[in-house]
């Protein structure tokens, strides 16, 4: 008996949904905060899509948004030439980083101690949260805006893209370049998947697998359309796809065979993720929306729910679905 | 013919009025900072702050041992609204936001087996 995946539709954003990331698994489950263009990142509880709240503040369009693995403190990249970080519990702001440009990414160590930004004026930042007063640490090279930028290798190394159409790995004591990737055109997106050491990249319409420490590649697969970000599976068999004709797309990493695609959201699909436990991807789009896609259709987890087929002709799905959505008064 | 996957909801929007972070939510209470923080005496005396420290513990342990000794007793609350009920205390959870309570004496009946929420309680009585 077929199952059609139903997406879950995550509104509130009133302006293009740039970024999104998820926390690591805590005791109260998941944690996904969208980056937005309307300036206002939201947090949203990552089974259900549900929002938690709204970090108030920032004075321009939100670029980048990351929270930490136990999903305590957020941090944001905004138009207001500010990187913020945020208590993610209260919603309160903690720090504001001043740039003298648009800052685009920022990225928490695995001890949440040291964050790094990246934007506009072409720097990396390495700023000590347990001394926010010290001026940070900066690494240049990149010769155009840097787009994205992570830890990597146990935090012991630094990977950034930029619209110089270069990937650069750094090493975090000396500061210095280690090695380079030139690409034709400029990266869209990428992902750092730290279990395996897997660097995930995506432009034009391929998606590209490179081994994170050695910047050697594992392989690429193309997708029908042009892709802006991409996300592998945490246990590597599937990775998923979303860009500009609005589609998601399912690949079986293996076979690099596109085993399903879905449509739903109104305008290009801006970003991408898998959720820490692999059960479900979030979707970030230019249509305001997000949107949540279940990895295995018809399992029940989160707000879907298994219908086994004896019980369809007593619980019409069209009953369960058809319910307008609730604003909290 | 596939049948759409059904959702028991759609996910919960934003509240227009609020900018979220409900301090009610589990996930708040348990890990905002706490609400009494130390003195101002203590911030800059060490020494106080130990004894500080010291009294806070004593009084913890005290309030542990109290929730120890109280189980399977009856136990007399006071709650807002001028509502007074008695029950038969079980557990409390490890947070202390709600009790577990068994045999709930209420003005609408007895209530075999209930959670007090302990924010509603302003306090409670019991015999050693």
């Amino acid at each position: 008996m077929a199952m059609r995946q139903t997406p879950l539709t995550c509104s509130g954003h009133t302006r293009p949904v740039v970024d999104l990331a998820f926390s690591g698994i805590t005791p109260y489950g998941y944690f996904l905060i969208s980056a937005c263009k309307d300036g206002k990142p939201m947090l949203r509880q990552g089974d259900t899509g549900d929002w938690i709240g709204t970090f108030l503040g920032h004075k321009g369009a939100v670029w980048g948004a990351t929270l930490n693995t136990d999903a305590t403190k957020a941090a944001t990249a905004a138009a207001d030439f500010t990187a913020k970080v945020w208590d993610a519990v209260s919603g309160d702001e903690v720090l504001s980083l001043a740039h003298k440009h648009i800052v685009k990414t920022v990225n928490f160590t695995q001890d949440s101690n040291c964050l790094l930004t990246g934007g506009n004026d072409k720097l990396l930042r390495l700023y000590d949260l347990s001394n926010p007063d010290a001026a940070p640490q900066e690494i240049s090279g990149h010769t155009s805006a840097i787009k994205k930028a992570l830890w990597c290798n146990d935090d012991k190394q630094i990977l950034s893209a930029a619209e110089d159409k270069t990937i650069r790995l750094w090493d975090r004591s000396s500061m210095e370049e280690v090695k380079t990737l030139t690409f034709d055109t400029s990266v869209s997106s990428m992902e750092y998947v730290a279990d395996g050491q897997i660097l995930v990249i995506t432009y034009g319409k391929t998606i590209a697998f490179y081994n994170a420490l050695s910047l050697e590649l594992i392989k690429t697969v193309e997708a029908p359309a042009s892709i802006n970000s991409a996300s592998l599976h945490p246990e590597k068999d599937f990775f998923v796809a979303g860009g500009d004709d609005f589609k998601l797309y399912k690949f079986d990493y293996s076979t690099k065979e596109e085993l399903e695609s879905y449509k739903g959201h109104f305008g290009p699909v801006h970003c991408v993720r898998f959720s820490p436990d692999g059960e479900l991807y979030a979707s970030g789009s230019e249509d305001g929306t997000l949107r949540l896609w279940q990895t295995a259709v018809g399992k029940t987890y989160g707000l879907w729910k298994c219908v086994l087929p004896e019980d369809l002709g007593t619980e019409s799905a069209e009953q369960l679905y058809a319910s307008t959505p609730e604003i909290k008064a | 013919m596939a049948t759409p996957v059904p959702v028991l909801r759609l996910p919960k929007g934003p509240d227009p009025n609020s900018r979220g972070f409900d301090p009610n939510s589990p996930r708040f209470i348990a890990l905002c900072r706490t609400s009494i923080s130390s003195s101002a005496a203590s911030e800059s005396d060490s020494e106080q702050l130990q004894k500080e420290q010291h009294a806070r513990s004593v009084l913890r342990e005290g309030f542990l041992r109290c929730l120890l000794s109280m189980t399977n007793k009856k136990v007399q609350f006071q709650m807002y609204e001028n509502v007074k009920v008695e029950a038969t205390f079980g557990a409390s959870d490890i947070d202390v936001l709600n009790f577990q309570v068994s045999d709930l004496h209420t003005p609408i009946g007895v209530q075999k087996e209930a959670l007090i929420r302990c924010q509603d309680v302003i306090s409670f009585t019991f015999d050693i």
